[in-house]
């Protein structure tokens, strides 16, 4: 045990001195503060563009009042939304907090742009070239800053429908673009629907209709209406699978990145004379879990306290799903399995190789069969009885992932159990086969193929 | 003397190749023993035996009272042929972390890795990393990694590879000192010399068999000795001298200076022949009456080149 431990402390040890293991615990908190902020940074920094609408002839009468209205209504419904996702921000924080995801959301919009007065030499100037060039000095460096403008969209209407020439002042910015596009596909329907002889109030109140729609379930709390907190377990379910599945390839793969270290660095030998190949894979395994299991424990930490001051109510009902039933103990038996069951094929492929490119022959086809669960996890949030999901749960290899996932949605006893069983039995065959392959690979300087690795767990040394 | 060492029939196969046969030997409390054979001969296959890293096809093996050396490896310092230590570790906490693997408290182990590398004169490059360290250095922090716990018995597999002769001579130096204070060493090389300067017992191993087990003495005792001869001298005028049983030229210049090996008969001394050279009038200039050395004794024993190589190494690896 003793052995175990001193192997186990070394591992955890090597690996939490390095600048790696500090970027990764501190990248999620990091990531996380971006990728809210991002948004919100980008959206402010962006210039509130001046723009100017200049129709062309009499039949583009009222075309630039078109193009404003439809912008204006465009900001109107960007606004609906906002307090719709306010409401839900609030009441997903327990109507007590959210305030800052409030105010975040509050700065989110559509493109920034302002209308402006036409330039009375722009608007003088009969159309045509002339007018083009000056609308090309308009939008360069020639004029003051203060003159300045970022696009100059001259309106037209031939005889069929409404066009237009947008100049802006930088090629790839096509945001005043889309928006007289939508404002001008709006006048033309209006027009076509006048012309057919339907009220433009008509077409209004048709566009702004949205359906209420009431979700239904006998399975949710309230036996009738399905809320996001019915909705909520087989969420925490799909995130336990990703998260145990990437737990799972960061695990295996710093345990195979180790032992092929210590392969490369003939250090196994000496190694194994010290302890056995049992005691060894057992330190490693137990090293790299307390490492991964180090970092989950802070990343959870930080979601707990972000989630708990930004969303309370939501981070009480993440709880009380991982309480309900005793969930959280299926999620920690099923890591464990499945951490163990792959750890120790790692690092009995590790004890053969010295680099990665040796590892290849087998790393390939194991990450295909890791890619299986990924795509049928998905499938289990939503049907988690269907056939195939059912069906796969029963293959070791893929059973904490999609196990975890099925979990919340309480699956046939029998199945837990069953697959559990399974699991744990496989899982030991494994660490069998894998402690004979481990000491055979650490004392061989065979190169590695599926026959070579097959033939040192049937014969261990 | 009580046995440290006692290897019975010990057979090694690994699927068609034989490459160990029938071995049996026995090493003495306290002996320094050589076991001596060229690259492939089947040593690190036994020695890995030995230490229980690989199960014997056929024979048994009794280290220190066990019949398995993982039973007993606290008390065994085993020094591999392929040598490396975590590189981003110093010297002081690699010493302590193998030494605690076998039992050594952790404050013991620093302890003694300071006195050790001191001793080796590393102190200044205890705290420097692995991968700072010549290759000698590194050779000398692995081997005293292997004996911080003070082990009974010591297994080095060619610990004299890739050392230059200064640190050669160290490492003599160190394995004479763990003898002086009581270990067992068993050490493979296929350098001769070692073995003749330091053994109080040699095993010779050829193509996974036993050649030959004894002292130095007894070893270079079955060769036979002979005189080295220079003048104008003719091989035949030599092969007629009393108690030569061969001639070997093996040397001499265009002025007709000639440099002659003249092995001798069984029980012959060689003063027989340096009378009857002189009564006869042969040109002379040297005339040396030559020991047979461990590298003669090897080849005449084995058939074999110890610097050659019979290699099964190929055939162990791909098991």
């Amino acid at each position: 045990m003793n052995r175990i431990l001193l192997i186990a402390r070394r591992e955890f040890m090597a690996y939490a001195k390095t600048v790696g293991f500090w970027l990764s615990l501190l990248a999620f908190p990091i990531f996380a503060v971006l990728g809210g902020a991002l948004p919100i940074l980008m959206q402010t920094s962006q210039p509130i563009r001046q723009v100017v609408l200049i129709e062309e002839g009499p039949a583009a009468a009222g075309l630039a009042a078109a193009v404003q209205d439809s912008f204006a209504c465009d900001r109107e419904r960007r606004l609906e939304n906002r307090s719709e996702a306010q409401e839900a921000a609030a009441k997903a924080a327990g109507y007590a907090g959210g305030t800052a995801a409030s105010e975040a959301l509050n700065r989110i919009g559509g493109p920034r742009m302002q209308f402006v007065e036409v330039p009375s030499d722009l608007a003088t100037t009969p159309s045509g070239e002339p007018r083009e060039a000056l609308a090309r000095k308009y939008l360069g460096d020639e004029v003051p800053e203060a003159q300045q403008l970022d696009a100059v969209v001259f309106l037209t209407r031939g005889e069929d429908a409404p066009s237009a020439r947008v100049w802006t002042r930088r090629a790839t910015d096509d945001a005043v673009e889309d928006v007289v596009r939508a404002a001008l596909r709006d006048a033309h329907r209006r027009d076509v629907f006048q012309t057919a002889g339907i009220d433009s109030s008509v077409v209004s109140a048709m566009e702004a209709f949205r359906p209420e729609i009431t979700a239904l379930s006998p399975q949710s709390a309230s036996g009738g209406e399905v809320s996001f907190r019915d909705r909520l377990p087989g969420i925490v379910g799909l995130a336990s699978g990703f998260l145990l599945w990437s737990l799972v390839i960061t695990g295996a793969s710093i345990l195979l990145n180790s032992v092929m270290e210590e392969k490369s660095n003939k250090i196994l030998e000496v190694l194994l004379s010290s302890a056995s190949a049992t005691e060894m894979m057992t330190g490693k395994v137990l090293g790299v879990a307390m490492l991964t299991g180090t970092v989950m424990l802070v990343w959870g930490g930080i979601g707990a306290f972000g989630l708990l001051t930004s969303f309370p109510q939501t981070a009480v009902d993440i709880g009380a799903v991982l309480m309900d039933g005793g969930l959280i103990f299926y999620f920690l038996a099923y890591a464990v399995g499945g951490y163990l069951m792959y750890a120790v094929l790692f690092a009995a492929i590790g004890a053969f190789c010295e680099t990665p490119r040796d590892a290849q022959t087998l790393m390939g086809p194991i990450m295909m069969i890791l890619v299986v669960p990924i795509l049928v996890m998905q499938m289990a949030l939503q049907t988690p009885d269907a056939a195939v999901v059912r069906i796969l749960s029963w293959v070791p290899f893929f059973t904490p992932f999609l196990m975890s996932a099925r979990a919340p949605s309480e699956p046939p006893m029998f199945e837990i159990v069953g697959t559990m069983v399974g699991m744990f039995a496989f899982t030991l065959l494994m660490i069998w086969l894998a402690g004979r392959a481990f000491r055979a690979g650490a004392l061989s300087d065979v190169k590695l193929s599926w026959k070579s690795f097959a033939s040192a767990m049937r014969g261990g040394s | 003397m009580t046995a440290a060492l006692t290897l019975e029939s010990v057979s090694k196969r690994y699927g068609d190749f034989q490459a160990v046969r029938e071995l049996s030997f026995q090493v003495e409390k306290g002996q320094i023993c050589g076991f001596l054979g060229p690259n492939g001969a089947g040593k690190t296959s036994t020695l890995r035996m030995i230490l229980g890293l690989q199960a014997v096809t056929t024979g048994s093996i009794d280290i220190l009272g066990a019949d398995d050396g993982r039973k007993v490896r606290d008390r065994i310092g085993f020094l591999p042929e392929e040598r490396g230590l975590y590189k981003k570790m110093t010297p002081i906490d690699a010493i302590a972390f193998f030494g605690a693997l076998k039992g050594l408290p952790q404050a013991e182990g620093r302890k003694r890795a300071r006195d050790l590398l001191e001793q080796q004169g590393l102190g200044a490059s205890r705290n420097k990393k692995m991968k700072e360290l010549s290759k000698g250095m590194a050779q000398k922090v692995q081997l005293i990694a292997a004996v911080v716990h003070r082990p009974e018995f010591v297994i080095l597999d060619e610990p004299f590879s890739g050392l230059d002769p200064v640190n050669q001579q160290g490492l003599e130096a160190m394995i004479r000192g763990l003898a002086a204070d009581g270990a067992t060493v068993l050490f493979s090389t296929h350098v001769m010399q070692h073995a003749e300067r330091l053994c109080d017992k040699v095993v010779l191993l050829a193509r996974g068999r036993k050649a030959f087990e004894g002292t130095v003495t007894e070893a270079r005792a079955t060769s036979p000795r002979f005189l080295e001869l220079e003048g104008e001298i003719s091989s035949a005028a030599v092969a007629a001298l009393p108690g030569v049983s061969s001639v070997d030229h093996t040397g001499g210049d265009e002025a007709g200076v000639r440099i002659l090996k003249a092995t001798l008969a069984p029980g012959a001394g060689g003063q027989e022949a340096l009378k009857a050279a002189f009564l006869g009038g042969l040109d002379v200039r040297r005339f040396e009456l030559r020991e047979p050395s461990l590298h003669d004794a090897f080849i005449g024993l084995t058939g074999d080149h110890p610097d050659q190589d019979t290699s099964t190494k190929a055939l162990e690896a791909s098991q």
